[in-house]
């Protein structure tokens, strides 16, 4: 198992299977607000959920009704299990995860889009800002 | 981060359940980006657009429910319908009922209902050096410059600032944040920037060039306050601004050395006629000539004086707005009804245009998104002209039309005559 240090953001110590997108992310467009399906035409998930996955980013991009996103997700149990950013965290996305109870971390110390590949059981703590897998 | 007592005891639950969670998310907040300790907030601009999103509504709904009541002076942004005029604008039934359920749940909370994205010209206008959180852009980038309070851009976290009158020092707050970053000299002549959508086009240039930095500028005229609002919504429009030193303009640096204070700029850049020229053409999607349905001005919402310049416009050219084309002129609802007793309103009315408060276009039951949540047809809008460079952006994807960017009086042209 390795462990690589980050940025923790929000607190939370939580598993699950890792989903690694290439490029920066709109939480506003790019999922569904019921499923937690994203419907991004073209992404390389499109068709998959974020529900209980550790979403693996670059960053996050786009509307600030990102937040409100992840607050809807989390009110029907859909939301990601945590989201792990190589770059800086937005306020806007930070605030969502804090109402959402979503762990996050950033600006990680190396890049895990391609460390970790989607499926891989990743566990994140948000306290301490560490991912493992 | 460090507490006061009082903050503690607000955070140990003795003022209640409602205060405790809103501290507690707020300390969460701080300490995820560093902050020390909290300020004290003198005022709040409260988010009410994102009512047209699903989750939303039953949100608003439930945290007045709880009890919740704001503490600081909290106006509100703009919302997604005419709350007077909704059924003439087109607005359906469905939408202006959940809008309605919003107003009502801001109301028990305390929230003014100004609903618009400009209550700097309603007397809200915060002293320089205060703390306070806002949403909205172009506000937030006023707020900061224009009038020197200290600002981040806001979020759903508004709430708990408003109800707490907290906020944690950092970013904005923070000399060490306000440090202007990019040197911009303008060399521009006062005939360059004689419309308001001159000064909209610098700022989309400078936007674009700067992301989310601190830009000065240097060498900008003394300007008014709504030529100085277009610039900002601008900025925060192509970039994400939310902060600019023009020395002899806005409230912090008298001069470009007090902007950088003792650093020196990351990128020096010359800005001319053609750069503004650039952004007309950018923005322009439509030929010259070409028929247009659709113009809209009050992006930012506008001034008493804006609207007078629009009837007066009626007034002297004798004319009225083309059968097949809506102008919108977008105010909030307390200068519309100062429109109204002036007899402004009834004159712009009386030559086919409409004076909409509360919304504007992207806001309103033409946005496309808001059109499939509400399984409405989409508006079939060919082309919009306008003189504001945030509207031309956004109407692009949020409504699907074609744009044109002109002066004011040359969009009151092509409303008269239904051409760009």
């Amino acid at each position: 198992m390795r462990t690589i240090q980050a940025r923790g953001i929000v607190k939370g110590s939580v598993a699950g299977p890792a989903l690694v997108c290439r490029k920066a992310f709109s939480f506003l467009g790019d999922v569904d607000m019921d499923t937690g399906v994203i419907i991004a035409k073209g992404h390389e998930h499109a068709g998959e959920s974020i529900a209980g996955r550790v979403l693996i980013y670059p960053e996050t991009k786009g509307s600030s009704g990102g937040c409100l996103v992840l607050m809807v997700l989390a009110k029907q149990q859909r939301q990601p299990a945590a989201l792990v950013l190589m770059k800086e965290a937005d306020p806007n996305i930070v605030e969502g995860a804090i109402v959402a109870g979503v762990a996050v971390v950033c600006s990680t110390q190396e890049d895990l889009l391609a460390l970790v590949p989607s499926g891989a059981a990743v566990t994140v703590d948000g306290t301490a800002g560490t991912i493992s897998f | 981060m460090n507490l006061t007592a009082e903050e503690r005891h607000m955070l140990d639950g003795q003022r209640g359940p409602v205060l405790a969670k809103a501290l507690d998310y707020l300390v969460q907040f701080g300490e995820a980006f560093g902050a020390e300790r909290f300020v004290d907030v003198i005022y709040a601009h409260y988010p009410a657009e994102m009512s047209i999103y699903r989750g939303n509504v039953e949100d608003a709904v439930e945290y007045a429910g709880t009890g919740a009541r704001v503490c600081i002076p909290t106006t509100s942004s703009t919302l997604a319908c005419d709350l007077d005029q909704w059924d003439k604008l087109g607005c359906p039934r469905a939408l202006y009922d959940l809008q309605a359920q919003v107003v009502d749940a801001h109301r028990r909370m305390g929230v003014l209902g100004t609903y618009t994205c400009t209550p700097q010209w309603l007397g809200f206008v915060p002293p320089k050096g205060s703390h306070i959180i806002s949403v909205e852009s172009s506000a937030i980038v006023y707020f900061n410059s224009v009038l020197g309070a200290r600002t981040n851009r806001g979020g759903i976290f508004t709430r708990y600032s408003a109800v707490t009158g907290k906020y944690p020092l950092m970013g904005y707050l923070l000399d060490a944040g306000r440090r202007g970053t990019h040197l911009f000299k303008l060399h521009l002549t006062p005939d360059d920037l004689k419309h308001e959508s001159d000064y909209s086009a610098l700022g989309f240039h400078v936007g674009a060039l700067v992301g989310s930095e601190v830009p000065v500028l240097d060498g900008l005229p003394r300007s008014t306050p709504t030529q100085l609002l277009a610039l900002s919504a601008a900025l925060a429009t192509s970039g994400s601004v939310t902060l600019f030193h023009a020395p002899g303009n806005t409230a912090e640096a008298d001069s470009v050395e007090q902007a950088f204070a003792g650093a020196s700029p990351k990128a020096t850049y010359t800005v001319t006629r053609k750069d503004l020229q650039a952004a007309y053409d950018k923005l322009t999607t439509v030929g010259a000539g070409e028929t247009i349905d659709f113009v809209t001005l009050g992006c930012p919402h506008a001034t008493l004086e804006q609207l007078r310049h629009v009837a007066d416009w009626f007034a002297a050219q004798g004319k009225r707005v083309h059968a097949d084309v809506r102008l919108w002129v977008c105010t909030n609802r307390m200068t519309r009804q100062a429109g109204q007793w002036e007899g402004i309103v009834p004159r712009i009315e009386a030559a086919g245009g409409f004076v909409v408060s509360d919304c504007c276009p992207v806001e309103s039951h033409m946005r496309i998104s808001t059109c499939h949540e509400h399984g409405l047809p989409t508006p079939q809008i060919r082309a919009m002209v306008t003189d504001s460079t945030k509207m031309a952006r956004y109407v692009g994807d949020l409504i699907g039309c074609k744009t044109a960017l002109r002066n004011r009086d040359d969009c009151l042209r092509a409303a008269v005559d239904g051409r760009a």
